[in-house]
């Protein structure tokens, strides 16, 4: 199913690790040099900033070709005709995608993703104006078609390609569908959690057998994901837009749900946190963890609205110290084990991923903390603002 | 052949000794598995959580809290920062220095972005400069800095980087709605100062590790305020040649020094800025759409071509 040969993905893997550990000292550079030639792999590859532009100028080559041809070859086309059409060149993607790995060998190359990922795209807005545009006897049942088909294709890009962002499209297609279905909130909620759990279970089933290979990251990131998905649909005070609006008031709406709907949410927002982590911390998953940490923040922070209180300006600040001292008692806690390792884990750097991370984001981080510790107002906070500073460096937001 | 099995291969061989192979099928299989960069995630985003509560709280409550209250608790926490900074610090050396302690980095930022907010209070509540947030920026800039490089922290260093723009008259919020010509001077101004103060830096050898942070800040302001130029509808022919020049230089460092963001500034602003050129007032759908089928073409030939000699994973 996959298009890629198990050994070329195996052997990029194993030259990739080689890199990071003579890049570390764990390998002399003649041991790096002699080992790297056993990795030789067919596919070719290119780094991220290249990957990247290439995927924008093929996205931009492809609409401005696709619009062209309606431009030139199409008069006053109807809508089915430019459906058609869209379908015929979303066909025509899909095949440059399978010939840009099966000819020119390319993998995670920025081309080859982009038309894969244009031909889902063409796919959904070609069937929208096949089927449903501008037909007056076009059937208000059949309307979910364009999103599940969207997100079986998806899936089959992921299949067949090893892209995990056609997974993530997958799964928020997925979670367009009930609306098509059922006009109960609760129950759209209910139905697309329950895809989601399924999809959960079938991933945590198929990645045992990859624990150490390959695919083990991918599925990673994709249990992640559907954890994430599971989480946000049963939040209730995230996943709902006409809840979303009042948010930041900590006003409560939960007249769209019903009652026990809504209470059990909170109490599933609750117990999910601590099952992810436990989860993530016993696969020894980095994803996962960090998928069961962000969402014990989401817990602290949608709390309050869920429970229809109002939000104190102080609790950013709780928040703060509960984060950082958490971080800072791991930490402490683990660098007392024998040897700094603790049940299997350290707080010491191993490789120099972590660092390069760092140091590659924190220029970034620097330059929007101080957009983003700005304060939002709260509306219906009483009192006063203390002057109009024109702007804000290095954190002095203009807002004081 | 997972990785697990190539070590086993390789150790069989002799090409990596008994301690290696173990020490490697170790990594390989998590054992141990580094928290390294969840912790440092974590007091980030604590970090910023606590100072965003801070302001928030002293915004909205400041006339019942009282001045001397709100300025006791930040000159306290202030304090305490720079307190545990200095005394923990180890002697300065001009070459890259690791932290001394795993929360070092993040008391330095928090001592940062506090000083930031006392300094706003302050200035918000007595006027002390008359409302002159230029001096501010400036002195908090300046002070930044120096705690960069005293402490070896890249974090403070954007925050120096983003005060000093301020002083130049940037804020990154505003820069997309002003594209007026004094806008642009500051910026190119800004490029200029931190351009040839990161050389001057990094050839004396002071902290030259940080060369990398100012070019990309450098490069990113200075193709922002060139495309700004180019999208003027009367003299953009100078913008014009300065972003032809821009873009040869950011592709001629990103390919020689193998730093492929700077192919990647280069072939984005450059494609924008010829694009807006060239079908500026143009109305023809066709010929508009022909040129975005060509170009978009030639860039992925050259881009692949480029890909091919230089763009081995980084």
């Amino acid at each position: 199913m996959r298009i890629y040969d198990a050994s070329s993905e195996e052997a990029l893997r194993a030259r990739k690790l080689l890199g990071d550990w003579a890049g570390e000292g764990f390998l002399t550079k003649e041991q790096y040099q002699r080992l790297v030639r056993d990795t030789v792999s067919e596919l070719r590859t290119t780094n991220i900033f290249l990957r990247l532009i290439l995927f924008v100028f093929t996205l931009i080559s492809v609409g401005a070709t696709a619009a062209l041809f309606v431009v030139v070859f199409l008069a006053r086309p109807s809508s089915q005709t430019i459906g058609i059409f869209l379908l015929i060149v979303a066909a025509i993607c899909y095949a440059a995608a399978e010939a840009a790995v099966s000819q020119a060998r390319l993998y995670r190359y920025g081309i080859e993703e982009a038309l894969a990922v244009c031909s889902v795209v063409l796919l959904c807005v070609g069937m929208q104006f096949a089927l449903f545009s501008g037909s007056p006897y076009s059937p208000e049942s059949l309307h979910w078609l364009v999103p599940a088909a969207g997100a079986v294709f998806s899936f089959w890009i992921w299949r067949r390609f090893g892209l995990w962002y056609a997974f993530l499209v997958a799964l928020l297609f997925t979670a367009s569908l009930p609306r098509y279905w059922t006009s109960s909130h609760s129950a759209q909620h209910a139905i697309v959690a329950l895809l989601y759990a399924i999809g959960l279970l079938w991933v945590t089933a198929v990645r045992s057998r990859h624990r150490f290979d390959y695919l083990d990251g991918e599925f990673s990131l994709l249990e992640a994901l559907l954890w994430l998905g599971i989480y946000l649909v049963i939040n209730l005070q995230l996943s709902s837009l006409d809840l979303r609006g009042q948010w930041w008031g900590g006003t409560r709406a939960a007249f769209e749900f019903a009652r026990p709907f809504y209470w059990s949410a909170w109490v599933l927002i609750w117990a999910l946190p601590p099952v992810i982590l436990a989860r993530g911390v016993r696969q020894k998953d980095r994803f996962v963890m960090a998928v069961g940490a962000i969402v014990a923040i989401l817990t602290f922070v949608s709390n309050k609205p869920y429970l229809g209180w109002l939000r104190q300006p102080w609790d950013p600040m709780l928040l703060g110290i509960l984060l950082a001292g958490t971080a800072l008692f791991i930490q402490r806690w683990l660098a007392h084990g024998p040897g700094g390792i603790r049940y299997g884990f350290t707080a010491a750097r191993l490789s120099g991923k972590g660092k390069y991370w760092v140091n590659a984001v924190s220029p970034v981080l620097g330059l929007v903390t101080p957009q983003a510790i700005t304060p939002s107002p709260q509306t219906s906070t009483p009192d006063f603002r203390f002057g109009e500073g024109a702007s804000g460096g290095g954190g002095a937001g203009g807002d004081f | 052949m997972t990785i697990l099995d190539r070590l086993e291969h390789w150790s069989e061989r002799g090409a990596i000794s008994l301690e290696q192979h173990a020490y490697l099928a170790d990594l390989c299989r998590r054992e141990p598995f580094s928290l390294f960069l969840e912790l440092n995630v974590l007091l980030y985003a604590g970090v910023l959580a606590f100072v965003a509560g801070l302001g928030w709280t002293f915004t909205t409550w400041s006339r019942q809290l009282g001045d001397v209250l709100v300025l006791t608790v930040l000159s306290a926490i202030l304090a305490a920062c720079f307190w545990y900074c200095f005394s923990r610090a180890p002697a300065w050396s001009p070459a890259e220095t690791p932290a001394p302690t795993a929360v070092f980095d993040y008391v330095l930022y928090l001592g940062s972005l506090v000083w930031s907010v006392e300094l706003a209070y302050l200035e918000s509540r007595f006027h002390v400069l008359s409302g002159q947030w230029d001096f501010y920026l400036l002195a908090t800039a300046a002070f930044f800095f120096f705690l960069a490089y005293r402490f070896d922290n890249r974090f403070v260093l954007s925050l120096a980087l983003s005060s000093l723009a301020g002083w130049f008259g940037l804020t990154i919020s505003r820069w997309p709605a002003q594209q007026d010509a004094v806008y642009r001077q500051c910026a190119l101004l800004y490029c200029l100062a931190v351009g040839l103060g990161a050389l001057l830096l990094q050839r004396r050898g002071l902290k030259p590790h940080f060369f990398g942070t100012y070019l990309n800040i450098v490069a990113n302001v200075l193709f922002w305020a060139v495309l700004s130029g180019v999208f003027n509808r009367r003299g953009y022919g100078v913008w014009f040649v300065a972003l032809v020049l821009a873009c040869g230089a950011s592709l001629a460092w990103g390919l020689t020094r193998r730093q492929f963001a700077f192919v990647a500034y280069s072939a984005v602003y450059g494609y924008v800025g010829i694009s807006s050129i060239l079908i500026r007032g143009i109305r023809d759908e066709t010929f508009i759409l022909s040129y975005f089928v060509i170009t978009a073409v030639v860039m992925l030939v050259v881009l692949v071509e480029i890909a091919r000699r230089f763009g081995r994973p980084a």
